[in-house]
């Protein structure tokens, strides 16, 4: 006899759970492989997940990277309150991008699609990708003069993109009207389309094949077992009050105002049904007011950073379901960087989420000082378009730096810090030079650009581009002005840099954080992105390591011997291994 | 010439298996301990053996295929080749900097270590020059630099170099003028240009695909030269095809040049045989199990073919077998789709830090080896528990090749395991037993479960030396209910391999609009793309009888970045049987290429974009169908005796020996159960048969073991499988 819910029988259990993940990963695969904006598609970056009716997270894509683990849990809540689910009809796809109802920006496409059991609305699968270009003042959708929510392009409340299986033409052509890249938004919207599809069939599959209840019944177990296992490794935490706070460059529209986010952690017990359970609290309300420019971060945003930060700290293997969100309980203040009311800009919100997770972390490192670590590099983002409509092109890009120090290990170089994932969404040069005008001069690691330490910060790199038309760019760099800092007598990483190499061979300044900058067929555009910060004195830094240092470049002779304290020899140059 | 004979044989970390194929499909088998240090002795030891068993002349073979660990393990453990790395100025960085992706634990890790750099900065290179997107020159290669370059290069005195220029795949002038300069400066060094390698876009694939290369290219050139010359000594003048990765073989005088292609070379092989003892029940699930001295592979052959990956990722990480996609190093080449775990009969049992029992990864291998060897080895292995529980005969092992010392096993299990443990030797031995199918079970786990597949709805199909005494049980760990161990199981690899065909890939990155693509420059570009495949496959120009040539595009709408290949003749691509090359016009189906993509976007994605169509790559695959030998092995072992009717004590639990019959594998007879437990001795391995499971056997020689119970249970499935048919040749 067939037990009654796959919890009963642990391997059907674990097919599912498996079965379940698998869907959003193929959907989000979908996603990558079916967009036209090239950084989806050459950087593989897409969010895919399957929630419940109650717009509980079951799963999320697990290729990707954290940014929006909790994007489409904290949006489908709009699309639920705007249009009666049951009335719902199979084949109705939505889409929104409110930043103040759960969405990210104007660019960050939310697509939810009900899957119906019996006749019966039960599950609902959701795509996000940042598509091609959906107006606002600035092209490819980083706006940093942006001041209002208007200005960072075309919002949408939850809307009928497919009803019962057809486009709603009306929509499809609003959209194209609002972009500068009309055909490649509707290219990015089908397949955002294509990835709820797939998704839903193989939740329509997986009810077919566990039966509904059982389905439904195996998928709570899933649930409560991450909650299960979440608060049973909160309870190991050192229970205490502890603070956090990191300092951002600025907003780029205030150039005096350093933006301070906080945090108090608060890490309790109480006693739960299986002995103690653990209990944590992040308190982000003494974070400062919102900005002016668009560093502010929508409350689905901010809660990222602050679940996946807690997430470093408990057992890594936990599911990323709902069952993470349920012990955590995060305050943030209205008005304040963190949950900012309309219409503040909400476009850079990367920055504060980042910092978001540097305040954490630098928290709970006092709670498990092994995990303590120095402060990393952020993402550099970039575009460059067509300064004209007649021949649209568009890249939207990005660069990584260098990750903080860790106790006991040097922080890794040229790669996504946190939430971020790895470097393999930074798309290839050849792929993007076959699809635009510009030539990738060079790309290289920055020799002393990780801050100095008895652990060593990943360095930064940097990035020259020469456009071979005249182009427009925008950039939105942070830890450019403060850069990533070091921890217990480590120095700081090396501050990014933006420039501009003119034809003439003369370098041009560029502000950190600016759109709509002119550039002229050939001129050349540098970028470099932070090193990470040192941890513990450098001095304590075992002179074999800062020789490999020196072997490898990472260290220049001359940082060795004003740092480090380590001479070379005239002759032991870095070609230790040359055959005779 | 009268007979026609196959020499099949296969590396692996303990054994090396030699199979003599006769004409009307008689086998014969020889058994050795690999040497580490040669491995082509064994080879030829082995080779020696079944002439003189088979009692044929040298001249009677007409053809000899290879599988060989010897890439897998260069790559593995880094050993490979001295190679230094040119590429254009101002991207030397370009490996260092990697692409690497943080996926699952590692996402939440603040700790996490990325993978070691690959090369380094000494050995790295940049040449200035560059080559645009279309190919155009945008900076002449600069010959003075490119000189200087070279000459500093001579002083490493590198045995390779790998070559990956900016946009080479689509002109690839300034890596052949380059490669020439090296070669006149560092004459002793191969030269490996991307081009040749893997013509396509992307470079951090395309300089990793290369840079592997390289590493293995000379070892491989040195291995096989070796091997080549003994076979002649032995008077054996037939082709030498190495198998790999993709499930066909190569000719070995491409194999160096080829060599990322053969890095699941032995595991390929195993699947192929679980593909067509699959065809030949029509069996539509399959679980292929491999189980070596070293390494146990898993793979899942559905409706009688294997899945094939494009790429494989070396140092990867994550649950799907380490291989998950942007994690480690990419290696762009066609490869079986199989997982391995570090769990073999030499695998060494251990106890961590904790005092928990741990069995492998690291293996007792072939020298010392474990332990009952008797060759120095003092570590327990799982080789050393299979003895004490009773499982193996210590006078016929490995056909009899080996004795094995049952109390050299059982000291070195006291002493290790069991005295530490406070618990006796067949305790301790049990566990060890179940530790090992547990490590194997992972794996079978990563092709089934973790890829949303019930387990339970597929047959498990046994190989390896060791797999058949562990394959019951490692059933059991997933409620599968029908195992097949096939005829020569030990050594099925090496028959496998003698029944694939000769096989070659070639693509090239060429992005145009259908419409913009005239016949005269289709016909062209598949010319060139042909004439590499040939050249990969080492027939460059000849005319071959029997040849297909397969020919697709990479297809996509403008501005995507990813592609659906699309067959120009129109039948699925890599469709086994067709000779579509047999039609008068091989691009005849080229105007209906943009159709039929949109018709298979609409079926994977479900969506129908009004979108422009482009071609991103043109793709050729060769394939030279060999004759099959026949799978039945009519030749049952006459000297291998055991005494019938005998019982051994045997442990299927902690506690208490059982008195289990011992049978010869020729006395389980088709169609008539025998109910465990049992035990069924073949010259090449040794089934266990645990009580409330039955064996019989079956027409083609293939065990069947079944769990009893579910018969009681009047079946939910039809359980009678006979060979329906041989698959198609």
């Amino acid at each position: 006899m067939p037990p009654s819910t796959p919890a009963d029988d642990p391997l059907e259990a674990e097919i599912l759970r498996h079965a379940l993940r698998i869907a959003a990963e193929e959907a989000s695969i979908v996603v990558v492989q079916s967009a036209h904006s090239a950084m989806i598609v050459e950087g593989a970056d897409a969010c895919a997940g399957i929630l419940d009716r109650e717009a509980r997270l079951v799963t999320l894509s697990t290729a990707t990277n954290l940014m929006h683990a909790s994007s489409l849990r904290c949006s489908l809540p709009a699309v639920l309150a705007d249009h009666d689910v049951e009335a719902m009809q199979p084949g109705d796809v939505f889409v929104m991008n409110d930043c103040f109802r759960g969405g990210i920006h104007a660019n960050d496409l939310l697509v939810f699609r009900p899957v119906f059991v019996d006749g019966r609305v039960e599950w609902f699968t959701g795509t996000l990708i940042h598509v091609a270009d959906l107006g606002g003042s600035s092209a490819g959708g980083i706006v940093p003069s942006a001041t209002d929510v208007f200005a960072e392009g075309l919002q949408l409340p939850p809307v009928l993109l497919y009803a019962a299986g057809e486009p709603v033409r009306d929509l499809h052509r609003l959209l194209a009207l609002n972009s500068r890249t009309p055909e490649r938004v509707l290219g990015d919207v089908q397949a955002l389309v294509a990835g709820v599809n797939v998704a839903a069939e193989r939740m329509v599959d997986l009810a077919g094949r566990f039966g509904g209840e059982r389905l439904k019944a195996g998928i709570d177990a899933y649930l409560t077992g991450a909650e299960r296992r979440m608060r049973a490794e909160l309870a190991r935490l050192e229970t205490g009050t502890y603070q956090g706070a990191y300092t951002l460059d600025g907003d780029g529209i205030d150039l005096e105002r350093r933006p301070v986010v906080r945090v108090e952690v608060r890490v309790g017990r109480r006693p739960g049904r299986e002995g103690e359970e653990g209990t944590i609290e992040l308190d982000f309300s003494a974070t400062d007011d919102q900005a002016l420019g668009a560093i502010n971060a929508g409350f689905s945003q901010a809660l990222t950073g602050a679940v996946y930060a807690v997430r470093c700290f408990v057992d890594p293997t936990i599911p990323m379901n709902e069952g993470c969100f349920a012990p955590v309980e995060v305050v943030f203040r209205k008005g304040s960087l963190l949950d900012p009311n309309p219409p503040a800009a909400c476009g850079g919100r990367v920055v504060a989420v980042t910092a978001v997770c540097e305040a954490v972390v630098e928290a709970l490192g006092r709670a498990r000082p092994d995990h303590a670590t120095a402060a990393s590099s952020v993402i550099h983002p970039y575009t460059l378009a067509a300064p004209s409509r007649l021949d649209p092109w568009l890249l939207l890009s990005y660069e990584y730096g260098g990750l903080g120090a860790r106790r006991g290990s040097d922080g890794p170089s040229a790669t996504g810090a946190f939430f971020l994932g790895g470097r393999n969404v930074v798309p290839q040069v050849e792929a993007l030079e076959a699809m635009l005008p510009i030539r990738f001069e060079c790309q290289r690691l920055l020799p002393d650009s990780g801050g100095a330490g008895r652990w060593r910060g990943g360095l930064g790199v940097e990035t020259r581009i020469r456009v071979l038309q005249d182009a427009e760019l925008a950039v939105r760099n942070d830890r450019v002005v403060l850069p990533p800092c070091g921890r217990e007598g480590g120095r700081d990483g090396l501050a990014g840099e933006q420039y501009v190499i003119g034809v003439d061979g003369a370098t041009r300044p560029l502000p950190a954080k600016a759109a709509n900058l002119r550039l002229a067929a050939d001129e050349c555009f540098v970028l470099t992105t932070s090193g990470g910060g040192g941890l513990g004195p450098p001095a304590e830094r075992d002179r074999e390591r800062v020789l490999e240092d020196l072997a490898e470049g990472f260290v220049t002779p001359q940082a060795a011997a004003a740092v480090y304290g380590v001479e070379l020899a005239p002759h032991a140059t870095s070609s230790g291994g040359r055959a005779s | 010439m009268s007979e026609r004979c196959v020499l099949g044989t296969d590396i692996g970390g303990t054994f090396t298996d030699v199979v003599l194929t006769r004409g009307d499909g008689r086998l014969h088998v020889a058994k050795q301990l690999t040497s580490p240090d040669a491995p082509e002795k064994s080879v030829l030891m082995g080779v020696e053996r079944v002439l003189a068993d088979a009692g044929v002349p040298a001249s009677s073979i007409v053809r000899v295929v290879h599988g060989t660990t010897l890439a897998t393990n260069a790559v593995i453990e880094r050993r490979g080749a001295r190679v230094a790395f040119v590429t254009t100025e101002g991207f030397g960085d370009l490996l260092r900097i990697g692409r690497e992706a943080r996926v699952e634990d590692d996402r939440y890790d603040l700790l996490f270590e990325p993978s070691p750099a690959p090369l380094a900065r000494e050995a790295i290179f940049e040449v200035p020059e560059r080559v645009g997107a279309r190919g155009e020159i945008v900076r002449p290669l600069d010959e003075t630099r490119a000189r200087a370059v070279a000459t500093t290069i001579a002083e490493l005195a590198p045995q390779a170099i790998a070559l990956c220029l900016l946009h080479a795949y689509a002109n690839p002038s300034h890596e052949e003028r380059m490669a020439e300069i090296l070669a006149e400066h560092v004459p002793n060094a191969r030269v490996v240009p991307s081009s040749r390698v893997h013509a396509e876009m992307r470079e951090f694939d395309r300089a990793s695909t290369t840079l592997f290369t390289a590493e293995v290219a000379p070892l491989m050139a040195s291995y096989l030269a070796r091997l080549g010359d003994g076979l002649a000594a032995l008077g054996i003048d037939a082709p030498l095809q190495i198998m790999e990765s993709s499930g066909g073989v190569m000719a070995a005088e491409v194999a160096a040049e080829r060599a990322v292609a053969t890095l699941e070379s032995g595991g390929a092989a195993g699947v192929m045989a679980a593909a067509r003892f699959a065809s030949a029940y029509s069996l539509p699930r399959v679980i292929s199990f491999d189980m070596g001295g070293t390494t146990a592979k898993a793979g899942v052959v559905r409706d009688g073919r294997p899945a094939v990956v494009r790429e494989l990722h070396v140092g990867g990480r994550g649950s799907f077998g380490g291989r998950r996609a942007g994690t480690g190093m990419p290696i762009k080449t066609p490869t079986i789709d199989l997982a391995e775990v570090g769990a073999g009969g030499g695998s060494i049992a251990w106890l961590d830090p904790e005092g928990v029992l741990r069995v492998g990864p690291r293996s007792a291998g072939a020298d010392p080896g474990p332990a009952c060897y008797a060759l120095g080895g003092t570590d327990p292995t799982v080789t050393d528990a299979n003895l004490v529980l009773g499982y193996l005969s210590p006078e016929r092992f490995a056909g009899g090749h080996l004795t094995l010392d049952p109390e050299a096993a059982r000291r070195a299990i006291e002493r290790a395991i069991a005295d530490p443990l406070g618990t006796t030797v067949e305790r301790a031995a049990w566990a060890i037993h179940e530790a090992a199918n547990a490590n194997m079970a992972s794996a079978i786990h990563v092709v089934t479960v973790q890829r949303g597949l019930d387990p339970r709805e597929h047959v498990l199909i046994a190989f390896g030396g060791a797999g058949p005494m562990h394959v019951v049980g490692v059933a059991s760990h997933f409620g599968i209910d029908h195992v097949i161990a096939p005829p020569q199981a030990g050594v099925a690899s090496a028959i496998g391999m003698q029944s694939t065909d000769l096989t070659a890939e070639h693509g090239r990155t060429h992005l145009v609009r259908p419409e913009a693509l005239d016949r005269a420059t289709a016909r062209r570009l598949f010319d060139e793309v042909e004439a590499a495949a040939r050249a990969k496959m080492g027939v460059a120009g000849a005319d071959v009888a029997g040849l297909v040539v397969e020919r697709s595009l990479d297809v996509r709408f403008v501005g995507q970045a990813h592609e659906v290949p699309i067959p120009v003749a129109g039948d699925a691509p890599g469709g086994a049987d067709s000779a579509r090359d047999a039609s008068p016009d091989p691009l005849a189906g080229l105007d209906a290429v943009p159709e039929r993509f949109r018709a298979r976007y609409r079926q994977l994605y479900g969506v129908a974009p009004a979108g422009r169509v482009e071609y991103a790559a043109f793709r050729v695959r060769l394939r030279l169908p060999v004759d099959r030998p026949p799978l039945v092995d009519a030749a049952h072992d006459p000297d291998h005796s055991v005494v019938a009717g005998v019982l051994r004590p045997a442990f299927f639990g902690p506690d208490e020996p059982v008195g289990t019959r011992v049978l010869r594998r020729d006395e389980v007879l088709p169609g008539v159960e025998t109910v465990g437990p049992a035990i069924v001795e073949g010259p090449v391995d040794t089934l266990v048969v645990p009580p409330d499971w039955a064996v019989a056997s079956d027409a083609l020689g293939s065990l069947h073991v079944r769990r009893v119970e579910v018969r009681a249970g009047a079946s939910r499935r039809s359980r009678v499988v006979e060979p329906t048919r041989e698959e198609s040749a």
